[in-house]
């Protein structure tokens, strides 16, 4: 049987998705809402792939900056967890710190796994 | 109101937009500093912007030093986006001429009531501009006809004595006097005298053409400044003032107050290089011997004999006055 996490670290733990802060940010509106998961939808491959090649050309300004623009993009929708991720890759770029890169690329690409299905249920959401 | 955003990222762009939007913002979106210059800087651009910190082509604090350099008219609120937290990036922002910074992502309700103390400064601006600008009104113009004041008209005449002069053209100075105005005054009293004196220098304005210049000389006398214009025309131009007075009695409060005007007129070009006062002192005595020759005309102040306009030339006992 699983240890049921103490109540203070279940606050500290970031969340996949912060439903609550996301209608907040779109001031519960469900246009601005679809809007928001179709422009992620379009971009976020695309932002991936560009950060994906910078810790592969071991290049801590590129990295520094796909990393950026992925932050904003999760801070947006209140993805809790991929967003500080991305930051820490973000700090690391521009630390210069080559050798962590591949693994802070693995613990995102995991995270971001973790958020997409939640993204698509909450488009499926707004579009009902 | 219009308000400028500037993002590289589509998603916060969006958000920003359509948060301000529903704010009652008019919201015009970029996706870089320089097209945030751009927009700012042109005539009737935003006043109100919110700019991202690190952007392509030119970031925030970029944008924001180039603003305050080259938009020096009328003041824009700048806000910058940022992620930054670091007291030492807020302290860079800052000095690169933004007025607040907002942290990202931000808060719709916070961004509202930054953007709302945004317009209160704006507003104070404006205020403070309509301020100025009522000051050097009334700096330059007589409070009564809203004519130039003396200071100004005699300076507008001296400029364009010396542009004649490099250009070889001719400036005309018309001294006008409204005859017996001391009898309208003592006959309707002073706020009649007023009006009277009001209608008289619409009726000069609306006499000259738009570049020419009109003040308020004295009480009841008023100096015409008439750029680079032929003899003939300076003539014409003074008759028809004439006419404008006499033709038509002022309509004033108590009634109708006929009125006639007398004017002394000069050509600069037949004067070489003097000096206002000494042109003026010439100006006033034509416009003495129109007087002495019955009112309601103008008579040239001349310095030599030979007369173009035939009866209209300053004799010398008059000019001795």
């Amino acid at each position: 049987m699983g240890q049921t996490p103490k109540k203070g670290e279940e606050e500290l733990a970031p969340l996949i998705l912060d439903h609550q802060e996301l209608l907040a940010r779109v001031e519960n509106d469900r246009e601005p809402l679809r809007d928001l998961l179709t422009i992620f939808k379009e971009d976020f491959p695309r932002q991936l792939l560009a950060l994906r090649e910078a810790v592969r050309a071991r290049d801590g300004g590129r990295v520094a900056t796909a990393a950026h623009t992925l932050r904003g993009m999760l801070s947006n929708l209140a993805a809790t967890q991929a967003a500080a991720t991305a930051a820490r890759l973000e700090q690391m770029g521009r630390k210069e710190e080559v050798s962590r890169f591949q693994e802070a690329l693995t613990a995102f690409e995991n995270d971001a796994k973790k958020l997409l299905p939640q993204l698509d249920a909450c488009m499926a959401e707004a579009c009902k | 109101m219009k308000i400028l955003i500037a993002d590289d990222e589509a998603m916060s762009r969006r958000l920003l937009q359509k948060t301000l939007e529903r704010a009652g913002y008019d919201v015009i979106a970029v996706e870089n500093g320089r097209q945030a210059v751009n927009q700012i800087c042109t005539t009737d651009g935003p006043s109100l912007a919110l700019l991202d910190w690190v952007m392509p082509e030119l970031d925030g604090p970029g944008a924001c030093r180039e603003i305050r350099k080259r938009k020096e008219q009328s003041y824009v609120y700048m806000v910058l986006l940022t992620s930054k937290e670091a007291k030492e990036d807020v302290i860079a922002g800052l000095e690169s001429g933004a007025d607040d910074y907002l942290t990202k992502p931000f808060d719709a309700e916070e961004l509202k009531a930054r953007l709302r103390t945004g317009l209160r400064i704006l507003g104070l601006e404006d205020r403070l501009v309509e301020a100025r600008e009522e000051m050097r009104f009334k700096a330059s113009h007589d409070a009564l006809t809203t004519l130039w004041n003396r200071g100004v008209i005699l300076e507008l005449l001296e400029r364009e004595l010396s542009r004649s002069h490099r250009e070889n053209a001719t400036t005309v100075i018309l001294l006008c006097d409204i005859d017996h105005f001391k009898a309208v005054n003592d006959s309707f009293g002073h706020l009649v005298g007023d009006e009277v004196l009001r209608e008289t220098a619409k009726r000069l304005l609306a006499s000259v053409r738009s570049y020419d210049f009109v003040g308020r000389y004295g009480g009841e006398e008023f100096l015409v400044v008439l750029n680079n214009c032929d003899p003939a025309f300076a003539f014409a131009r003074a008759q028809e003032i004439r006419n404008t007075i006499a033709q038509r009695p002022v309509q004033t409060s108590t009634g109708p107050v006929p009125l006639t005007m007398s004017l002394g007129l000069l050509l600069s070009h037949e004067w070489g290089i003097r000096s206002v006062v000494e042109l003026l002192n010439e100006a006033d005595t034509a416009l003495y011997a129109a007087k002495r020759a019955g009112r309601n005309c103008v008579k040239v102040a001349s310095p030599c004999a030979a007369s173009d306009i035939p009866g209209s030339r300053v004799d010398e006992p008059a000019r001795q006055r």
